[in-house]
Formats: structure tokens, C-alpha cells, sequence
């Protein structure tokens, strides 16, 4: 294969206030490969790439591309110049159509004398999802009519039908099903087999070694190797992740300890219109219970109903105790925890400090009298942070310079600070590295050994044969199989299940 | 390890103190200093003279009382357009209340100004929560609404409050160094201690910056999001009408402009303060007093340097704009609540 070097990266550098995400990365991509790249959460990848393509303004050092230094203020001219991303969360935008969406800044070829030729426009849009075989998706119908993976799909199309020198993919195989995630491998073959260039970056390690020639790795916004993937393993990519060895011992190891007979939480009836239907279970002492589905299938709300958070939901959720649980502030004051998929919204107050997340739920235990003494909550937070290892300054500093796991952690110390007995993980590794998934999982561990019940709500399989000891499968809102902890059960099994 | 451990943020000892806890608490401070400073020496050293400043602070109490009502839901990330119609419409209700033939007139007057104003701020909260509608449109309507109503009680003439509650203008406690200590700054000053011990050692304070930071994640963190702002809406109209109070006897006759621009004061002094306009974290409660201070400051000073009012609303708003784009904290931001 000869060497055809299309990027060149030099001396990149960005830092957000005190933390310097990126310090001086040097790096060439050729043309014609598939390059991942991979690093911990905070190690700078999302970062690297977005000042590539114009999201977020370079702090130092250049990008040349084919012999061009590129100078790109935004999306649109990252893609005039050839580079497009498919981004880790939405990128579309909601009340436009899909063929809106797909030509969003590419508007001109269908505007005369300043109109736009709508017909044009979706006829061209068609014919694009057509050729990509997502054509059951309308150009002319509204991106709101379509769910979370249709989006994506449509997202797929608009980062790539201008054929861009460089694609990259962050993150994007997590919202996407295993059909999804084929056509989106396809098209990063077809990109390669042009003699263009894919960036593809992933928590899946198993996944990047698959799907790609070379394996660039950051840590701690620094580049620390490039690979050819055909040489490494898992455990190899792991190693230079976190700079050490890595235990492969993930998940549980034990196989038929038998749970606890006594209820602690029980669900009867439970329906949230539109979202889930009359669904039933008990919560055992000491028990890890999965909750396995597709993410539109109910499953996610499932948590947010034991937890009091639902609008307008019907049926109960009781305590062995008998209370019932309707709202947030009864959860919390009976012992019960809830970590959200969204986790910057609904778990997390990103524009906060660390300090004040983790005393939120235990504020009137902290209190002496009615007051607040600063001191007592310092060390509340720090106590907590350290059990759960996150790496932080001080207890001042704001979530929002922390990376992915360390937020998570933050979440985890709040509810650990809180002693809670009963604990509704929903992803709770979500676009987390391995190092703290490990760590979340062994705690998770050690929970269920004191005796805690724990609700774990994932996209992962994987995950919840490993961890769960009993697991329930939910499709359009409604429980449909349920599995006992067992090292012969497939994925296979489950999912057919789940669709 | 060791070397991504060295390799970690060595960040400046200046960067470092610019993000400091104790940085960030003396900006207030320093602004109102170098205000002050600036303002002396534009006004050839006629604004720190003990006249003039008595005169300030005879007009910062009424202001300063309910700016304090309006820290808390700006604190929120909401916003409140209703002091100055709020207080013109408690202000009618004391001045008219003191009047009755009585012996208790003026207790019942004073206590009544303080609900008519509970109640303003009730209905703003009740819209703003109840049918989720932004706080800046609630506050506009209902600021029509009771300036409305203020005009019409003072249509036929201005309303004179009684002698026996315009008397306690004049009260004073004791005397230090020529300053006299009068009911007006032992009220202005019980209103502060008070809001600043809820503010900082309490779990209201803690909750209302959850809020403004981030309210879904505050709702999950176990916060009655839907009281705290409910509430804020409240008290602060409450203390409206206590501020409402310390003007009947200041000024002695209500007429259809009374609290005008009120709003707009306290708006432009808070954020002088260095209060962020999307609330949250970041707000401290120096922001009230130092805000409040130098909003008059600014005004006295123009006023001493001969600006008519049209330029000098023209000054206060650019002033104020600049002030805006420097606090916003542009992470947080969005649409004000």
C-alpha cells in the first residue's frame, strides 16, 4: 500500500479554561484508510475532531489538508473543504424535513432568485436515500416523524452524499442497531475503496479492530501511538488507553447465587401513556435486575417511573413498607437512586460544582438545625469523590470541565453519600471508558453484596448477562420475556425478544 | 502513570486566581470601588461628600429591599418586569389603608402592602409554573396589568398617605459619626441579614442555584423545583411591598408613576453586581448590595455631572449592555426562563 498522507495535523492544541483537552497532537492520516481513533473519556478524541471540522475553533497548530492548511470557522465550510463528522448525539434538527436536513448549508443549488424549489430539493433528497437503501425514509415528510435511528441514518446521508476527502464517525455506532451499524460499515468501506479517508471513533474496541486499518490512540489529550489494527488485540488497544495492564475480569463471575425471597420494591400496573404499557415486577433484596430493549422501547422510562419522575403515569409502584412512591422527593427520602441516560440533563447540573451535586439529594441530612455549614459539605463531597476515585481538582470545581466517567462518578458519589438501598442505573456506562466501566461494575458489585437492590436499565447486552441476575426484556412498552441469570444465555435469545 | 500525571494541567498561578472562589468574590467589590473612584473624579470630588452621600443612601433602601426579592428569582434564571408596577399598586394600598379612622391603621396598612404585594408575586408564580410560560412574558403582562391598576387609583388625584405613618420617616434609632441609624436602613438591613443567611447557609439558597443552573437535573436531585420558583415569585413580592412601605413615607402622596422604572433599576443594578443573567451557580449575594450601590452611584453621578435624563437613560443603557455581555455566562446559556 503505497503512502498517501491527505491529513496532516501539527502541533494541535485546545484548552477549556484550566483543562487542556488537547496538548500539542502531531498525527497524518493517508488516503484511502480507515483510521480509529480511541483514547479514555477525556482523553480528547471529540475534541481533536471537532476542531477539525469547524465545531469548535482550533487553539494551536494547523490542519493541512492535501497540501491546503485548512482554516474552517464552521460545518459548512469543513464540509466545503471536504470534511464532514457524523456526530455522538443528534444532529439533526427538529421542524424541518428530512430533505431540509439533509441539505442544511447546501441549500444553493436548488435556490433561483431566492426561492428555494422545494420539489427539487426532495426529489434530490429521495433520490440520495434511495441510493443509500434508506428509502422508506421521505425526503418530504418532517424529521420529527422519525425516531432516534431513522435520524441518524438521515444524518449518515448528510455528512456523506458530497462525498467528503474525510469522514469522521464519533461515536455514532451506539444509537444505531446492528442493522444500522451495517450500512453505516458499508459506507465507510465504499469511502475507502474511493481512496478518501473515514476517522472512526469508538468505545467498542472489538468494533474498531474489525472496522478499520490503523488505530490512533490519545491519553489525556495526548497522542501516544498509531497501530495497525491488524497487528492488536483488545487488550493491546486497552493498554495504551490507560497507560497500564488491564484485568479482563469485567464482569461478574458468580453463577447461580441464589437472590434473596424478599421484595423491596414492587411495580403493578405501571403505564405512562405513549411510553409504557401496564408492566409488573418485583425488586429483590440484594437483586441486580436488567432491563433490556431496543432504546425507543419503554425500557427508560421504566426507571423514571420507579423513581417518581414520569408525568402522567397510572398503575403503582410500592415499597415492602407499603409507601408509594409518586414523586422525586419520596424516592430520594425512601432510600431510593436514580442515574439518568441523559445524564448532563437529568443527572447531572453540568453548570454547578462538584460540591454541590453531590450533597443535592442529601442536603437535609447535612444540616445542622436548618443551616448549611460549607465545611461539612466539602468534605461530604470530597469523602464521596474519593470513594468513587474521580479525578477532579477540588470539590469546586464545575462538572462541566469533567470528562463522561468522572460525571458519572459524580452521579454514583452523590447516591453512595446518600446510602441509598435501592439504586436505578439507567446506562450507567454509557460512552464511558473502560476504566471506569470496571470501576462501575465493582461497585455495583459491592452494593449487591450489602445487600442493595439495583435496577439496571441498558442498551448493552453484554452488560446485563454479565451483571444481572435476573433480566427483563421490554418491546413497545410491555415486559416481554424474562431471563434468569445464566452463563448459556445468548444474545441472540434476547434480542429476539426485543424486536 | 507517571507521566500523564505530570503531563495534567499545570494551569498558571494567575489562571488559577482569576478561577478562584476568592477571585470571583471580590469582583463585586472591586467594580463598586473603581465605580465610586471613576465617578469622583468625572464629578470633580462632589460625589463623595457626606451630603451626597446621605442622599444616596436615603434613595438605595426602598430599591435595595426589593432587589433582594429579585436576586433570588434571578438566581432562578427567570426575570421580573413587576417591582415597579407592584409598588406603585401596594403603595396606593398603604397609603389609603393608613388613612382609616383606626388605631391600628397603620400596623394593618403596612401588613396589608406587604400581601397585596404576596399576592402580585402569587400570580406571577402561578403562571409562570402552573402553565409553564416564560417569566419575562408573565411579568410583562402583569406589569401592564397593576401599572394599570395603579393609574386608575390615582386618577382623580394623587393618594396622601396619613401623618401617622409618614412620621415614621423621621425616626431614627441612634446616631453614629453623623450618620443617623433610622427605621429605613434597620429594615433595609434586617432584610439583607436575612436573605443572606437563607442565601448561603440554607437549603432554600442551595436550591434556587440548582434551579438556575440546571433545572431538570435539580427536579432529579430530589429539589420541589415547582415550589422553590413558585415561591421566589412570592416572597419576592412580599418585600416589594415592605420596600412599597418605605416609600409611602418617604415620598407621602402617591401618584400613577410611583415605582416607575423600578424594575429597570434594579435589573441594571444587579447585573452591574456582577450577577450572570441566566442565574445558577455563579451568583453570589455581594451582587445585590454592590449592584444596588453603584446603580446610584451611576445615577447621582450623572445627575451631579448635569446630564438631563434622556442622556442619561441613553448612558445606562450602554452601560448596562456591556455590563450583560461581559457576565452572561455563555455556557449556560439559553433562552431566560
Amino acid at each position: 500500500m503505497e503512502k498517501n498522507i491527505l491529513l496532516r495535523a501539527e502541533h494541535i492544541d485546545k484548552r477549556f479554561g484550566i483543562t487542556h483537552a488537547v496538548n500539542d497532537v502531531s498525527l497524518t492520516v493517508n488516503a484511502g484508510e480507515i483510521r480509529g481513533l480511541i483514547g479514555e473519556n477525556g482523553s480528547g478524541k471529540s475534541t481533536f475532531s471537532q476542531m477539525l471540522c469547524g465545531i469548535y475553533t482550533i487553539g494551536g497548530g494547523t490542519f493541512t489538508l492535501n497540501g491546503k492548511e485548512l482554516h474552517v470557522r464552521n460545518q459548512v465550510e469543513a464540509n466545503d473543504a471536504g470534511v464532514s463528522i457524523i456526530v455522538q448525539e443528534t444532529g439533526t434538527l427538529s421542524g424541518l424535513t428530512v430533505a431540509e436536513n439533509i441539505f442544511l448549508g447546501h441549500e444553493k443549488p436548488f435556490i433561483r432568485h431566492g426561492i428555494k424549489n422545494t420539489p427539487a430539493m426532495n426529489r434530490e433528497a429521495q433520490r440520495l436515500l434511495d441510493e443509500y437503501g434508506f428509502g422508506r425514509i421521505r425526503a418530504g415528510m418532517m424529521i420529527d416523524h422519525y425516531n432516534f435511528e431513522d435520524r441518524k441514518l438521515v444524518e449518515i446521508v448528510k455528512a456523506t452524499y458530497m462525498k467528503p476527502l474525510i469522514l469522521i464517525v464519533d461515536e455514532t455506532t451506539t444509537a444505531l442497531s446492528q442493522d444500522g451499524r451495517m450500512e453505516l460499515y458499508k459506507i465507510m468501506d465504499r469511502t475507502r475503496a474511493d481512496g478518501r479517508t473515514v476517522i472512526f471513533i469508538s468505545h467498542d474496541l472489538q468494533e474498531v479492530l474489525a472496522h478499520t486499518d490503523t488505530v490512533s490512540v490519545l491519553r489525556d489529550g495526548e497522542y501516544i501511538d498509531t497501530v495497525a489494527s491488524a497487528d492488536m488485540t483488545e487488550d493491546d488497544l486497552k493498554r495504551l488507553m490507560v497507560g497500564r495492564e488491564i484485568g479482563s475480569a469485567y464482569y461478574r463471575t458468580d453463577w447461580g447465587t441464589p437472590v434473596s425471597d424478599e421484595v423491596v420494591l414492587r411495580a403493578e400496573n405501571v403505564t405512562v401513556p405513549g411510553l409504557i404499557r401496564d408492566v409488573s415486577f418485583e425488586l429483590h433484596r440484594g437483586e441486580i435486575l436488567g432491563f433490556g430493549g431496543l432504546s425507543e422501547s419503554g425500557m427508560h422510562e421504566i426507571g423514571k417511573a420507579v423513581f417518581g419522575a414520569s408525568w402522567d403515569r397510572t398503575g403503582r409502584v410500592v415499597l415492602a413498607d407499603g409507601t408509594e412512591i409518586n414523586d422525586i422527593p419520596t424516592a430520594i427520602a425512601h432510600s431510593i437512586a436514580y442515574t439518568s441516560k441523559d445524564r448532563d440533563n437529568e443527572s447531572v447540573i453540568v453548570n454547578e460544582t462538584i460540591r454541590n451535586n453531590t450533597v443535592l439529594p442529601s442536603i437535609e441530612d447535612l444540616a445542622h438545625g436548618r443551616l448549611l455549614i460549607k465545611r461539612e459539605l466539602d468534605r461530604f463531597a470530597k469523602e464521596n469523590a474519593e470513594k468513587m476515585q474521580t479525578k477532579m481538582q477540588s470539590t469546586g470545581q464545575f462538572v462541566s470541565d469533567l470528562s463522561g466517567g468522572n460525571k458519572q462518578k459524580v452521579v454514583l458519589a452523590r447516591w453512595i453519600g446518600k446510602n441509598s438501598d435501592i439504586l436505578v442505573l439507567d446506562s450507567p456506562t454509557r460512552g464511558i471508558d473502560v476504566k471506569v466501566k470496571q470501576a462501575i461494575y465493582a461497585l455495583m458489585q459491592e452494593l449487591k453484596e450489602q445487600g442493595r437492590s439495583i435496577i439496571m436499565i441498558s442498551e448493552e447486552l453484554p452488560e446485563l448477562m454479565g451483571m444481572a441476575d435476573r433480566i427483563l426484556i421490554v418491546r413497545d412498552g410491555s415486559i416481554s420475556g424474562e431471563y434468569l441469570r445464566d452463563p448459556n444465555l445468548d444474545e441472540e435469545t434476547l434480542i429476539a425478544k426485543m424486536v | 502513570m507517571e507521566k500523564t500525571m505530570k503531563a495534567e494541567r499545570q494551569p498558571s498561578r494567575v489562571q488559577a486566581f482569576l478561577h478562584s472562589d476568592a477571585f470571583r468574590a471580590l469582583v463585586p467589590l472591586i467594580s463598586l470601588a473603581v465605580m465610586l473612584v471613576a465617578m469622583n473624579i468625572l464629578t470633580g470630588g462632589k460625589m463623595l461628600t457626606p451630603k451626597k452621600i446621605r442622599l444616596l443612601v436615603g434613595q438605595v433602601y426602598a430599591p435595595m429591599i426589593a432587589a433582594t426579592g429579585v436576586f433570588f428569582i434571578m438566581t432562578l434564571g427567570s426575570i421580573d418586569f413587576t417591582e415597579g408596577s407592584t409598588l406603585g399598586v401596594c403603595s396606593c394600598v398603604i397609603a389609603i389603608l393608613s388613612r382609616l379612622d383606626s388605631p391600628i391603621a397603620v400596623p394593618l396598612s403596612i401588613l396589608c402592602g406587604i400581601l397585596c404585594g404576596a399576592v402580585i408575586g402569587a400570580i406571577n408564580g402561578f403562571f409562570h409554573v402552573k402553565f409553564k410560560l416564560a417569566s419575562f412574558i408573565v411579568t410583562i403582562c402583569t406589569m401592564y396589568l397593576f401599572r394599570g391598576i395603579c393609574a386608575y387609583l390615582t386618577t382623580e388625584s394623587a393618594i396622601p398617605a396619613a401623618k401617622a405613618i409618614t412620621v415614621l420617616d423621621g425616626m431614627e434609632f441612634f446616631e453614629i459619626g453623623g450618620f443617623s441609624v433610622g427605621l429605613k436602613m434597620v429594615i433595609t438591613l434586617l432584610v439583607l441579614v436575612t436573605a443572606f443567611i437563607l442565601f448561603r447557609f440554607t437549603r432554600i439558597g442551595n436550591d434556587v442555584k440548582a434551579v438556575g443552573s440546571g433545572e431538570t437535573a435539580a427536579r432529579f436531585s430530589g429539589v420541589r423545583t415547582d415550589r422553590v420558583k413558585f415561591l421566589a415569585f412570592a416572597v419576592a413580592g412580599a418585600l416589594t411591598g415592605l420596600a412599597a412601605f418605605v416609600n409611602v413615607i418617604k415620598v407621602g402622596s402617591i401618584t400613577a408613576t410611583a415605582g416607575n422604572q423600578l424594575e429597570t433599576q434594579i435589573l441594571i443594578g444587579l447585573v452591574l453586581g456582577g450577577l450572570p443573567i441566566t442565574g445558577g451557580a455563579k451568583v453570589r449575594f455581594s451582587n445585590i448590595v454592590c449592584g444596588m450601590l453603584m446603580y446610584f452611584v451611576l445615577d447621582n453621578g450623572l445627575t451631579i455631572m448635569g446630564f438631563d435624563s434622556a442622556p442619561q437613560q441613553l448612558i445606562k443603557g450602554v452601560i448596562f449592555l456591556i455590563f450583560v455581555a461581559l457576565t452572561v455566562d455563555r455556557k449556560a446559556l439559553k433562552v431566560i426562563k
